[in-house]
């Protein structure tokens, strides 16, 4: 890189002669040849078809049970209370039975899943107000516009929590029972644990209050329940006082907006501490007792329970092994072609 | 006098007019049909990804990307790789584009940017956008993370398509430059490196307690991107839309080789150019 400086005479204005300026900068200038395109295809199908049978047998060694209940066993009756609003004060009690054929092994999740349930929508999403969720005074009492027209109930308090999200929270209750060829038994499952540690601890904060002997329905006070809710947020969970507030957990796994319209989200985990679920859920006749509240007959939505164990790779989801597998297929019959053409026409 | 002030070129001497036209002028008109065709190439994609989800959020608008990636996007991930695209870019160097002056004619006959090439980079677009949202909505369908707790949600999937949409689009970039030199090499690395810094911020606890309404994002990278699951999506993605437009050029150098081709192999056989 030469730098020739001359500062007067006629070839004061002469451009720098160094590389940058000459546009002579030394680069790498990488071309498509043969040599590296070639067993660049062929590598990449063989990780890709490895990558998808290794995929495939992971999956493959999980279990899922899916049990549709909007119509199933008693759930019949009230499907048809819940088309009717003036119910809604009413409990609803039904039955599904179903059976599992091969024990599932390890942690196994309970999950509840919707079909054609917009979470998606976007004027659903921004009807939420993050600030008072997260805990700040101002906005408990004066939440955000956004949620309109969940803002204040009919009494011109206003909601806390605000918004459509918070207002159409899932409100099924499930219990699980065993019938074994002796007894039946309640499946044991841990109802917390089943959110985003960051959800928990940062993103949903009960309001702080200087006056630490204060109940959690004092710290509420002055602010509506949603319109749509049979109790007030700070009585979600009778029977974990911490598990109340913002910070309960079903309405944590609730406000995490599903991004399709069929979703599916926790609603507890097998305790494996009892027999016999040390192992996981053995094999057998099962029953599910729900306390059906939540209508779905007015979007065509469905409802259904999920059973499911997981692996280092998640749920039961077969796409991405047969995409791999599909995949490094096609490219092999691409590197094939090309290898052809290459020998022909080039050499 | 009046007459360089008003004109685009101007030099003093006759001989100075072949540098003009065979280095500068084609280089000049390589950089900027690339530039453009990458650009409309990230920008299609990037947007008709969204006309995708149109069908699974009831059409109500809903943006498929975080909204601080939309603004960032154009102005931080993806400006100064293609700005030093369009800056740095040659084929062959300036000894070769003298002794080579038929490597002028793609200029005159308008062959790197017209009305075809255009269409052709919409429908790559349109091709790119289907494998950036159909592979992530089918990997991401009905599954859960290694703990069982949700990776299905809007966040992990907006964050999911907009890192799969930054690689691929960046390794796109990788293809289409043909002279990278170090001010290149730091654009697009840095730029990649960018993405994820100022990601892991937006989505960190400290603005999240700070502005809760706008940085809602709070945690989604730290739950999502510690999966297998994801990072195997984005390689997918990735494969499926880089590969079929590499087999596509070598198909084109063996069949129908251009003369850049040509001097290009002359020029190339060490791979290093100066």
């Amino acid at each position: 890189m030469g730098k020739v400086k001359a500062n007067a005479g006629p070839l004061a204005r002469r451009p720098d002669n160094s590389a940058f300026k000459q546009q002579r900068l030394p680069a790498w200038s990488p071309m498509l040849t043969a040599q590296t395109v070639l067993p660049f295809f062929y590598g990449m199908a063989t990780v890709c078809v490895l990558l998808g049978v290794w995929l495939l047998v992971t999956v493959q060694n999980t279990h899922e049970l899916k049990v549709d209940y909007t119509h199933a066993g008693s759930c019949d009756k009230c499907f048809e209370k819940r088309k009717d609003r003036a119910n809604a004060n009413q409990s609803c009690n039904c039955t599904v039975v179903f059976n599992i054929e091969n024990t599932f092994k390890g942690d196994v999740f309970f999950y509840y899943g919707l079909i054609n349930f917009h979470q998606n929508l976007r004027q659903y999403m921004d009807s939420r107000d993050d600030g008072q969720m997260i805990g700040r005074n101002k906005n408990l009492k004066n939440p955000s516009s956004y949620c309109e027209p969940f803002m204040k109930d009919k009494n011109g308090l206003p909601i806390a929590p605000c918004g459509a999200v918070a207002n159409s929270m899932f409100n099924d209750s499930f219990t699980l029972v065993y019938h074994s060829a002796a007894s039946r038994q309640v499946v044991p499952l841990f109802r917390k644990g089943i959110t985003w540690y960051t959800d928990k601890n940062v993103k949903f904060r009960n309001p702080q209050v200087e006056n630490k002997t204060l109940t959690l329905a004092q710290v509420f006070e002055g602010t509506g329940q949603p319109l749509y809710w049979q109790k007030p947020v700070y009585d979600l969970d009778p029977w974990d006082r911490n598990n109340n507030g913002f910070i309960n957990e079903d309405l944590i796994v609730w406000m995490r907006e599903a991004a399709f319209p069929n979703f599916k989200k926790l609603y507890g985990v097998l305790n494996r501490a009892i027999e016999p679920f040390t192992e996981g859920l053995p094999a057998g006749n099962y029953s599910v007792d729900i306390s059906y509240n939540f209508p779905v007959e007015y979007f065509q939505g469905r409802k259904e329970v999920v059973l499911s164990t997981v692996s280092w790779f998640g749920g039961q989801n077969n796409f991405l092994p047969i995409a791999y597998l599909v995949t490094g297929c096609l490219i092999l019959l691409l590197a094939v072609i090309l290898t052809a053409v290459w020998w022909k026409f080039a050499l | 006098m009046q007459a360089v002030l008003s004109s685009d070129y101007s030099f003093a001497q006759f001989r100075f007019l072949e540098r003009l036209l065979l280095v500068h002028g084609r280089w000049s008109y390589l950089r900027m049909c690339k530039f453009l065709r990458y650009f409309f190439y990230k920008n299609f994609t990037f947007t008709f990804v969204h006309f995708w989800y149109a069908f699974f959020c009831g059409f109500s608008a809903q943006t498929v990307y975080d909204e601080w990636f939309i603004t960032l996007y154009n102005l931080v991930y993806t400006a100064l790789p293609v700005l030093g695209m369009s800056l740095f870019d040659q084929d062959v160097n300036d000894t070769w584009s003298f002794q080579h002056p038929n490597l002028y004619v793609p200029g005159q006959l308008n062959q790197y940017f017209s009305k075809t090439a255009f269409f052709k980079c919409a429908l790559h677009s349109v091709y790119s956008s289907v494998v950036l949202f159909f592979i992530p909505y089918a990997a991401m369908y009905d599954t859960v993370r290694d703990d069982g707790r949700d990776i299905a949600d809007y966040q992990s999937f907006a964050l999911l398509a907009q890192t799969c949409l930054v690689i691929t689009v960046c390794i796109q970039l990788c293809l289409d430059m043909s002279y990278w030199t170090a001010v290149n090499q730091f654009f697009v690395w840095g730029s990649l490196a960018m993405y994820f810094v100022v990601t892991f911020s937006m989505y960190s606890n400290g603005t999240h307690i700070n502005f809760p309404a706008s940085f809602p994002f709070i945690g989604t990278a730290r739950n999502s991107l510690n999966q297998p699951n994801v990072w195997l999506t984005i390689l997918l993605t990735s494969i499926l839309c880089v590969l079929p437009v590499v087999a596509y050029r070598f198909l084109l150098i063996q069949l129908r080789p251009t003369i850049n081709d040509k001097v290009g192999t002359l020029t190339n056989h060490t791979g290093f150019c100066s």
